[in-house]
């Protein structure tokens, strides 16, 4: 039906979505754009994401507390690393567009509460996904990439729906880098495999 | 005129081609397009897919960008 109406490039993917054989995101469009009505400043936008990853942060922590297998602990704790660093390259990004007011203690008090990356709580998560093993490095990192699926779909709706040009900008940026994540999850899941 | 839209053949990709399409390129510079049903959708998706059911799309085209291309299953 595009082909014809002005769209000169469209490509059907074969076999449909069960033929997509990749990361996939759940739950309805509207899900977690409570997060983001699509009116926030860029600074906003940025507190929210920032939000996002420190939750995301909490639960590998408190994770690597309940597991018991050393090498899954060992996992939960690198994630939980590895959500520090996306959480400074959100303050970086703040830094670009506040400038040199940029104050680290004034912009963690903007934080939203109770939600993870993606905008589920981490309850939802685990209900979602339920991994087979908690004690399984392959089902935690399999867990950790849905939750990058996740936030990544979350990033491109919410940039979609933004009305602000500059805030459509900054989290196009984030969708970007969640997708490298996402690859290097992958990755990280090749190498235990 | 009218014609065209029955002529103009739609390329394929696998899903290892789509992947890569997808991943070499910037989130808003490709749109990924759902034309199932809300609930299939609910049940998963690819990550940014927008959603416009395949009933509803003649209506509403004008919600893509025609100078993007799209990925539609």
């Amino acid at each position: 039906m595009l082909s014809g109406k002005g769209f000169d490039n469209v490509y059907n993917l074969s076999g449909g979505f069960k033929g997509w054989q990749g990361e996939a995101a759940f739950k309805s469009e509207e899900t977690g754009l409570e997060l983001f009505t699509g009116d926030e400043s860029p600074e906003k936008t940025l507190a929210v994401a920032y939000s996002l990853e420190d939750g995301l942060r909490d639960f590998y922590l408190s994770m690597a507390l309940q597991v018991k297998n050393d090498t899954v602990k060992d996992i939960f704790t690198k994630l939980a690393e590895i959500e520090i660093s996306h959480k400074d390259r959100v303050f970086d990004e703040y830094v670009k567009v506040v400038g040199k007011r940029a104050d680290r203690e004034k912009f963690e008090k903007k934080m939203v509460k109770k939600v993870a990356e993606g905008g589920l709580t981490t309850q939802e998560y685990i209900e979602l996904f339920q991994p087979a093993d908690w004690e399984s490095e392959t089902d935690i990192i399999g867990l950790a990439m849905s939750i990058e699926a996740q936030a990544l779909d979350l990033y491109m709706r919410a940039a979609e729906r933004s009305g602000n040009p500059d805030s459509k900008k900054v989290l196009t940026q984030i969708a970007n880098e969640e997708r490298t994540h996402l690859s290097e999850l992958g990755k990280l899941m090749e190498r235990i495999i | 005129m009218r014609w065209k839209q029955f002529l103009t053949p739609a390329k394929s990709f696998n899903a290892e081609q789509a992947r890569g399409y997808i991943s070499d390129r910037s989130s808003d510079d490709v749109t990924i397009l759902d034309v199932r049903q809300p609930g299939e959708y609910e049940d998963g998706h690819i990550p940014g897919a927008k959603l416009i059911p395949l009933p509803d799309l003649a209506d509403r085209l004008d919600e893509i960008d025609p100078d993007k291309p799209a990925v539609v299953y």
